[in-house]
C-alpha cells in the first residue's frame, strides 16, 4: 500500500492508496479525487461548515459497495473538528465537521466520495438554513422533466416573493433550495410549507408531478420529495462528487441556464463533470451563495 | 470546553422567564470496531431482512407495525407518529422544586449545561437561590420531537439540566424479590469497621479509562505483527456463608 | 420473578467474594414497533449482511475488525479483547468505599441491579446492610462487553444497585460558558427564593408521564377499534392540504403561473 505524507496548514496527513482507481470505467484515481476537492475547496467549504457530515464511503470504488458513516471515525486526527449531536432516535454521537481543507482531505482519503449534510448546522439543529424540494424522476421520466417542474416551482415561489436556487443532484434529479437563514423558521414550518407546495403542484400537474414515494406512482412522473425538510435527513452537498460511472458533480445552475438547456432536449447537457465544475466555479463564483446568506420568511404560515 | 449549543429555550416558573442555551456536558470516546466476514474481511452491513424472502428490504419498503397478537399488526404511518410528537414550545416548565438529595440516582439520565442567553442578572439570581436552598427544579420540555422530564440544578456558577427517566422506565428493586437473610450484630459490626477502613474521598480523576489505552496498545502491537499473549479471565472463589465472619475479620486485620 | 442476567461473576471487597448476577434496572418505555415488509407484512429482522456475497452471514462467520486505514482492518478476537482486562472481566473488585453524597450527579450514567447467585445470599445481605447504614457506596472497575466502566455499587430499597459512572475526562468543562457571578440582582433572588419555597415538594417522578407515549397508545387503541389488524394493505388516507391561508395563496399564485406560461 502506497503512502504519502503531506502537510496542510502545518498539519500532517498521511494519504494512502493514491493510485487506486475509484471510477474504474472512467479512470479517476483517489489522487484525482483529492485534487478535485482541493481545487473546489474554497467553494464547497462554506456549505459544509458546521454541519454534521455523513460520510458515504466507497473504499473499493463506485462500482463496488459503499457504506454510510454518521459517526466521526474514532481513528481521526486529533485536529479534526467534531460536534456532539442527538439524533431524533438514538444516542448522542460525535460527528465530523469539515471546516477546513485538511479535514476535507482527510475524509477524502477515506474514500468518502459523496459528502452529505443536513439542512441545519449542529449549533441549531432544529432551524434549517433553507427549505428544499428534491425533484426525482421516476422510471420513464428524466432530468428534463425535472427541469420543467423546477421552472414551474420557481415561478410559483417567486409569486410568493421567495427566491430560490437550483443545483443538479449529479444523478438524475434536480434540487431546488429556498434560502431562509432565519432562526425563527423551524423544520416544522418548512415541512408544512413544502408539503402544501408539493401538493398544489401535484393537483395542477397530475400527469407530471407526484408526491407519493411508492415506485408505482412515480412512473413517467417527477416525484417532489418534500420530506427531506427534516432534521434527521441529509442532502448531498453542493459541489460534492457523485458515485456514478463518471465523476459528475452536484452543481449549481443559474435559472436562465436551465431555461436554455431545458429547451435543447439533451439530458446529458445538464450534467457537470469534475473539471468543468472547477473551471466554472472559478469563473462565475459560488452560484449557491444565496442559500447561506439570503434571509427570507415563509409567508402565510 | 463545553459542547456546542444544541437547543435554545426558556426556563419558566412563577414570574421567572430566562432564556438559556443547552450544551452537551458529556462526551464519550470509545474505540470503534466493525464487523467483518471471517473468510475475506469484507465489512458487513446491518440490514433489515425479510423473514419470508430472506432478502434485505430497502427503507421505502419498510412499514412500522404494532403487534396486537401473534403475527397480527396495526400499521402506523410515519405521519401519524409525527403527529404524536410534542409541539416544541421552547419552554422548560418548572413544575416544582425538591431537595437535591431526594433525587434517586437511578432516575438520572444525561446531563447538559445551560448557558445564559442574555438576562444575566436573573440567571445568576436563580443559580444563587438554588444553591442556597440546595434545591432542584423538576421540569418538562419538548426537544427534538420528544418530551423530556428533567431536574434543573446548579453546578457552581452554572445551571445544569439533567434528564430524568420516567417512573415506568425504572424497574423497582422490590420486584427483584430478594430473600432476606439474618445477620449477627457481630458480622455487621466487623463489616462496618472494614468499610470505614476502606473509605476514601471521591476523586474520580484518579480513575482513568486505562482500558481504552490498553486496547489501543493491543491494536498497535498487532498492527506491528507482534504476538498477543492471551490471558484467561479469573473468577474468584465465593466466600462460604459460614466463613463470612472469618473473612471479614481477616480483611480488617489486613487493612488496619 | 425470574431475572435474566446480563452478566455473571463475583463482586469482591478485601477478602470477601460474593457471586452475583447483573440485571437491568431500566427499561426504555418507548412503545415498541415491529418493522414489516410493506409488500406482505412479513416481519423484518436485523441481520449482518455481506454485500459481496449478497447474503445473510451467520454469527459464527463474523469477526471483529479495527479500521487502521481506509480499506484495511485488523482482526481482534474475543480472547484478545478479554485479555486486555482479564482480571476485571469476571470480577467487580471494590477498590474503595466513598460517601455517596460526594458524587456529583453529572457522573451518573446507566444503572443496573446486582442480585446474589447461589451461595452468595448472606454476604450480599451483609454488604447491602452495612452500606445502607453507613450511606456508603463501593467504587469499582468492571468490564462489560467492549468497555471498562468505573462503577458505584450502593444500597437501594433492599437491593444493590450498580451505576456506571462517566470518567472525569468524559465530562466537558463548562468554564467557557460559565457567567461571571458579579452581576446579581438581590431583589430578583429574594423573589425567586419565595417562588421556590412556594413550589417545594417531595420528589415524586411518578406524577409525570411520557405524554408522547400516551398519545401513541391512544392512537393504537383508536386504530384497533377502527380496523381489524389484518394483513390487508392500508388504503391511503387523504390528509389536509396545509394551513388555509397558505393553500389559498398557493392556489391564487398557481393560477397566475399557469396563465403566464
Amino acid at each position: 500500500m502506497s503512502r504519502k505524507v503531506v502537510e496542510i496548514a502545518g498539519r500532517r496527513l498521511s494519504l494512502s492508496n493514491l493510485e487506486k482507481d475509484l471510477y474504474p470505467s472512467y479512470g479517476f484515481t483517489k489522487a484525482h479525487i483529492l485534487e478535485y476537492y482541493r481545487r473546489i475547496a474554497p467553494f464547497i467549504l462554506p456549505h459544509l461548515r458546521d454541519r454534521a457530515l455523513t460520510l458515504k464511503r466507497y473504499p473499493e470504488g463506485v462500482e463496488k459497495d459503499f457504506f454510510f458513516e454518521k459517526r466521526c471515525p474514532s481513528h481521526r486526527p486529533e485536529w479534526a473538528k467534531t460536534a456532539e449531536v442527538i439524533p431524533d432516535e438514538g444516542e448522542q454521537m460525535t460527528v465530523c465537521l469539515v471546516n477546513d481543507l485538511e479535514t476535507l482531505m482527510w475524509v477524502e482519503n477515506l474514500a468518502s466520495l459523496e459528502l452529505h449534510v443536513p439542512l441545519a448546522r449542529t449549533g441549531s439543529p432544529e432551524t434549517p438554513d433553507s427549505m428544499v424540494f428534491d425533484l426525482d424522476p421516476g422510471d420513464q421520466a428524466n432530468i428534463l422533466d425535472c427541469a420543467r417542474v423546477a421552472l414551474i416551482l420557481r415561478d410559483l415561489l417567486s409569486r410568493l416573493r421567495l427566491a430560490s436556487c437550483l443545483k443538479t443532484s449529479g444523478k438524475k434529479g434536480l434540487h431546488v433550495y429556498v434560502p431562509l437563514n432565519r432562526k425563527e423558521t423551524t423544520f416544522e414550518d418548512t415541512k408544512k410549507f413544502s408539503r402544501a407546495v408539493a401538493k398544489i403542484m401535484q393537483n395542477n400537474y397530475p400527469d407530471l408531478v407526484t408526491v407519493k414515494m411508492a415506485k408505482e406512482y412515480r412512473k413517467a412522473k417527477v416525484f417532489i420529495n418534500w420530506s427531506q425538510n427534516d432534521s434527521s435527513k441529509t442532502m448531498v452537498c453542493v459541489y460534492s462528487l457523485r458515485a456514478r460511472e463518471k465523476p459528475v458533480v452536484s452543481f449549481p445552475l443559474a435559472w436562465r441556464e436551465l431555461e436554455n438547456l431545458a429547451g435543447k432536449g439533451d439530458p446529458e447537457k445538464l450534467q457537470v463533470m469534475h473539471s468543468e465544475a472547477v473551471r466554472r466555479a472559478k469563473k462565475q463564483g459560488d452560484l449557491f451563495r444565496e442559500v447561506l446568506v439570503k434571509k427570507q420568511r415563509l409567508p402565510h404560515l | 470546553m463545553a459542547g456546542g449549543t444544541i437547543w435554545k429555550g426558556f426556563i419558566r416558573f412563577g414570574d421567572t422567564n430566562l432564556p438559556v442555551k443547552l450544551h452537551t456536558a458529556i462526551r464519550e470516546e470509545r474505540i470503534q470496531f466493525h464487523l467483518l466476514h471471517k473468510r475475506d474481511h469484507v465489512k458487513l452491513r446491518q440490514q433489515m431482512i425479510c423473514a419470508y424472502e430472506k432478502k434485505p428490504v430497502p427503507t421505502e419498503a419498510q412499514a412500522r407495525g404494532f403487534e396486537v397478537e401473534e403475527g397480527k399488526y396495526i400499521i402506523v404511518d410515519p405521519e401519524e407518529l409525527d403527529q404524536t410528537a410534542p409541539e416544541s414550545t421552547r419552554v422548560i416548565e418548572v413544575h416544582e422544586f425538591v431537595r437535591t438529595e431526594q433525587i434517586d440516582p437511578l432516575f438520572l439520565d444525561r446531563a447538559y449545561y445551560l448557558e445564559p442567553d442574555s438576562h444575566l442578572k436573573g440567571y445568576n439570581a436563580l443559580v444563587g437561590a438554588l444553591e442556597e436552598m440546595d434545591a432542584a427544579g423538576i421540569c418538562t420540555w419538548a426537544m427534538r420531537k420528544r418530551g423530556y422530564l428533567g431536574a434543573l440544578q446548579t453546578d457552581g456558577r452554572i445551571l445544569r439540566l439533567n434528564t430524568l427517566r420516567y417512573t415506568d422506565e425504572v424497574i423497582s428493586a422490590k420486584s427483584l424479590d430478594l430473600e432476606k437473610m439474618s445477620l449477627s450484630e457481630k458480622e455487621l459490626k466487623v463489616g462496618s469497621d472494614l468499610i470505614d477502613q476502606l473509605t476514601a474521598p471521591f476523586e474520580p480523576q484518579k480513575f482513568e479509562n486505562e482500558h481504552q489505552k490498553k486496547l489501543q496498545d493491543l491494536i498497535e502491537k498487532k498492527a506491528r505483527g507482534e504476538k498477543i499473549a492471551v490471558l484467561r479471565p479469573r473468577r474468584l472463589k465465593p466466600t462460604a456463608p459460614d466463613k463470612l465472619l472469618q473473612a471479614l475479620e481477616a480483611s480488617l486485620k489486613k487493612v488496619a | 420473578m425470574a431475572v435474566q442476567g446480563i452478566w455473571s461473576g463475583t463482586i469482591s471487597f478485601s477478602l470477601v467474594a460474593i457471586p452475583v448476577q447483573l440485571v437491568k434496572a431500566v427499561e426504555p418505555g418507548r412503545v415498541s414497533f415491529r418493522m414489516l415488509h410493506s409488500k406482505d407484512y412479513s416481519p423484518l429482522r436485523r441481520r449482518m449482511f455481506c454485500p459481496e456475497e449478497d447474503r445473510v452471514v451467520p454469527p459464527d462467520e463474523i469477526i471483529r475488525g479495527y479500521e487502521i486505514g481506509p480499506d484495511k482492518y485488523l482482526v481482534i478476537t474475543d480472547e484478545e479483547l478479554e485479555s486486555v482486562s482479564s482480571a476485571r472481566s469476571r470480577t467487580i473488585e471494590i477498590l474503595e468505599f466513598i460517601d455517596m453524597k460526594e458524587v456529583d450527579s453529572i457522573y451518573y450514567d446507566h444503572p443496573y441491579y446486582l442480585v446474589p447467585s447461589k451461595g452468595g445470599e448472606k454476604a450480599y445481605q451483609l454488604l447491602l446492610e452495612v452500606m445502607r447504614r453507613t450511606h456508603k457506596a463501593g467504587l469499582a472497575k468492571f468490564v462489560l462487553g467492549e468497555r471498562e466502566y468505573l462503577v458505584a455499587v450502593k444500597s437501594t430499597e433492599g437491593a444493590l444497585a450498580l451505576i456506571t459512572l462517566h470518567y472525569s475526562e468524559e465530562i466537558l468543562p463548562a468554564g467557557d460558558i460559565t457567567p461571571k457571578r458579579e452581576k446579581i440582582d438581590a431583589e430578583d433572588k429574594v423573589r425567586i427564593r419565595k417562588d421556590i419555597k412556594k413550589m417545594m415538594a417531595d420528589f415524586n417522578p411518578g406524577k409525570y408521564a411520557d405524554e408522547r407515549r400516551k398519545k401513541i397508545v391512544a392512537l393504537l387503541k383508536r386504530k384497533v377499534k377502527e380496523k381489524a389488524p389484518v394483513e390487508a394493505p392500508e388504503a391511503e388516507e387523504e390528509e389536509g392540504e396545509g394551513p388555509a391561508d397558505l393553500v389559498a395563496a398557493l392556489k391564487e399564485s398557481m393560477g397566475k403561473v399557469k396563465k403566464s406560461r
